[in-house]
């Protein structure tokens, strides 16, 4: 290590010595050894939390609410983002739901979307739904409808302001030399345009679905009961009556992390391969 | 230009490892803080207590969720201790369970120096917990003039959850969990668990439990009834009895389940939500772990106004809730003065009416010095309110907290988790 190094090192550590410290609690705290009802070295809470289905059962249901929303929130941003990225006052409207926090946004869907919501009153006063049993259950729903829906409100802005962004950084000339050797429009999208977006923002959207792995508040006003999403899980079981077992709250917390961090290095592995992207 | 500074992988581990190594050395030593603080004061003389409190600070952590609560709190309790005693209260929200792990958070961080938080909301598994993990300061509650008025003959009072609070936790109201529904939907609401299962047949869809606190305690009152009353569970916990108490309520619950508000298949995240759900008129009943809060709720106007009470036959579950010190208390002084005025008669009569809190005394209030007895015999009886008598012959007792955890642990597993 030369001297010149360690100046940046030391900020670099600096900024990441509270995650550091984080996870290395999380780790004795899984192992049983930090953290309420922690007594001895076991791996009892390790095995109680892999061992167990409701684990993998949130595991899959976050993973799957996660992907689809952000499959949503992406195609919905790269859709707008090429018909505002000209429109000052579209843009803005675009990326209005990023000043919106997670909470209210969860809020506005519970008193839209659930079965005595807005949108129920509205189909009752029309005469579609006589009661609110018969509206579509879309809150605390087997298939987190209205969780997938505000989770890709709020990552759609989050997409469309990197997509913009990214837009505006593409060389155009190679557009223009395709359509003059005679490509149509749809040709140049698809092989000009969407490989140079896809490249700019993928980075982004991985980040999306990472972050909303880990979301809780939208969860805990949304999800419902059974499957427990992973956020709502790990906090039931950091405040589970039974002390011996908080300790598998701080299990299922670093299996999130490792998938998250999985994905992310899949992704890094992924964009290392493509072509004249430099790291 | 890189982000990361080129160095050897050994050394950006080394260096994290330094990092890990310097903020856990905090934690390693575990030695006993000054548990002994507010047990010392509790030998002193009261007066030389409350002049050591006199411009100081407590902090006490509570539950935060119910606005009419923190009213009581910060509107009416913290200008009284700062106008009588010079002493500032400060509320923050922080649920019992999240007191343990914040407490051993602090204890395994900081070793012997004091901590936050001066005063805790407690009662029952989190009491428990507390003592479990030698979290609490005491004794000290016997020290408190006003420990003298409370109605040391109740049952429910001087056992929490069976344990006994002597000392370590000093009571500061006592609730009794009641169903709540609206009198015009439900002009005859049942009164018995066989009436009640008959009325969840008859009305698919309207019915359900949430499935925090209250839920568990609807469930826990449910297996006294089905499982041959309270008696047979009480006096510590046995695993026997313990199983064929909730095989009684589990098949109980499997046979209604179909007819509950979405089959079943999901469960209200906690009695707000319930709340939400019945004055949005998806389901038709509601509960609460006090049997006031039917009062306090229509007057905040979260609930119809035609919404009353109804206890089951079969009894229902009533406890006291305390305020405790932590081990690590950095005012005890200030704690106990605010113990003490919060069992004081004025204190406790003003929470007790229904468009303050409706939390019931913990006070033997025939025995209270003259205007007293009088003065809470008119706390006005609201509509909605259950007559005194009425409460004290359906209240039944908490049993050990260990049913409350294993019943909690099965339901999610069993019940919960094969939701079709």
């Amino acid at each position: 290590m030369t001297r010149r190094n360690v100046a940046p090192l030391a900020a670099v550590l600096l900024i990441a010595s509270p995650v550091i410290v984080g996870v290395a609690y999380t780790i004795l705290a899984a192992l049983g050894l930090r953290g309420a009802g922690a007594s001895e070295l076991t791996v009892r809470h390790v095995a109680a939390a892999l061992g167990g289905w409701d684990t993998w059962r949130g595991v899959g249901w976050t993973l799957a609410t996660a992907a689809v929303a952000t499959a949503v929130a992406a195609a919905a941003a790269f859709t707008v983002a090429l018909r505002v990225q000209q429109s000052p006052l579209g843009r803005l409207l675009a990326v209005l739901p990023l000043a919106v926090p997670h909470v209210a946004a969860a809020l506005a869907a519970l008193l839209l979307l659930s079965q005595s919501g807005w949108v129920s009153r509205l189909t009752h006063a029309a005469g579609l739904t006589p009661t609110p049993a018969d509206f579509p259950a879309l809150v605390y729903d087997r298939f987190g409808v209205s969780l997938v829906l505000a989770f890709a409100w709020k990552e759609f802005a989050y997409l469309v302001l990197t997509a913009v962004a990214v837009l505006g950084t593409l060389d155009r000339a190679s557009d223009e030399v395709a359509r003059t050797l005679g490509a149509s429009a749809r040709q140049v999208f698809w092989r000009i345009t969407w490989p140079q977006l896809w490249r700019g923002t993928s980075p982004a959207v991985i980040a999306a679905f990472a972050f909303l792995i880990g979301q809780y508040e939208m969860p805990a006003l949304l999800a419902p009961s059974t499957p427990t999403a992973l956020p709502l899980l790990i906090y039931e079981r950091s405040v589970d009556p039974n002390l011996l077992r908080r300790g598998e709250a701080y299990v299922v917390a670093l299996l999130a992390l490792t998938l998250c961090a999985g994905l992310i290095a899949a992704h890094g592995i992924w964009r290392r391969r493509l072509p004249g992207v430099t790291r | 230009m890189h982000l990361f500074p080129r160095v050897g992988r050994g050394g950006l581990l080394r260096a994290a490892a330094a990092v890990v190594a310097l903020a856990l050395a905090g934690g390693a030593c575990r030695e006993n803080p000054r548990a002994a603080s507010a047990q010392e004061l509790a030998e002193g003389p009261w007066s030389t207590l409350v002049a050591q409190a006199r411009g100081t600070t407590v902090i006490w952590r509570m539950w935060r969720g119910d606005p009419a609560i923190n009213a009581y709190v910060d509107k009416w309790v913290a200008p009284r201790m700062q106008e009588q005693f010079g002493v500032e209260v400060q509320a923050v929200d922080s649920q019992g369970p999240e007191m343990v792990n914040t407490l051993v958070t602090e204890r395994e961080a900081r070793g012997g120096t004091a901590g936050t938080t001066s005063l805790l909301w407690i009662n029952g598994e989190t009491f428990a917990q507390l003592q479990q993990e030698h979290l609490l300061a005491g004794p000290w509650t016997m020290r408190l003039p006003n420990a003298a008025l409370v109605d040391a003959a109740s049952p429910i009072i001087t056992r929490d959850f069976e344990q006994d609070p002597t000392g370590y936790e000093s009571p500061w109201g006592m609730v009794q969990f009641a169903l709540i529904y609206d009198v015009e939907r439900t002009p005859n609401p049942p009164t018995t668990i066989p009436a009640l299962a008959a009325w969840i047949r008859a009305h698919p869809g309207r019915f359900t439990h949430d499935q925090s606190f209250t839920g568990l305690t609807f469930l826990k009152g449910l297996m006294y009834g089905l499982g041959g009353g309270v008696e047979r569970f009480q006096h510590g916990f046995d695993e026997a009895r313990y199983v064929q108490g909730r095989d009684a309520l589990f098949s109980w619950l499997q046979s209604v389940r179909p007819y509950f508000w979405r089959e079943g298949t999901t469960y209200p995240p906690d009695v707000a939500a319930m709340h939400r759900l019945f004055a949005n008129g998806e389901i038709d009943f509601t509960m609460s772990n006090n049997q006031n809060e039917v009062v306090t709720k229509v007057r905040q106007g979260i609930l119809p106004p035609t919404s009353r009470a109804v206890l089951l036959d079969e009894g229902t579950i009533a406890n006291a809730h305390y305020v405790g010190v932590p081990f690590n208390a950095p005012n005890p002084a200030g704690a106990m003065v605010l113990a003490n005025f919060l069992l004081s008669p004025e204190a406790q009569l003003e929470k007790q009416r229904g468009e303050v809190w409706g939390d019931g005394t913990v006070l033997n209030v025939p025995a209270l010095p003259e205007p007293w007895p009088a003065r809470f015999a008119d706390v006005a009886t609201d509509a909605a309110a259950l007559p005194y008598d009425v409460l004290a012959a359906h209240a039944r007792p908490e049993v050990h907290p260990q049913y409350h955890t294993h019943l909690l642990d099965d339901w999610r597993r069993v019940m919960r988790a094969d939701a079709r």
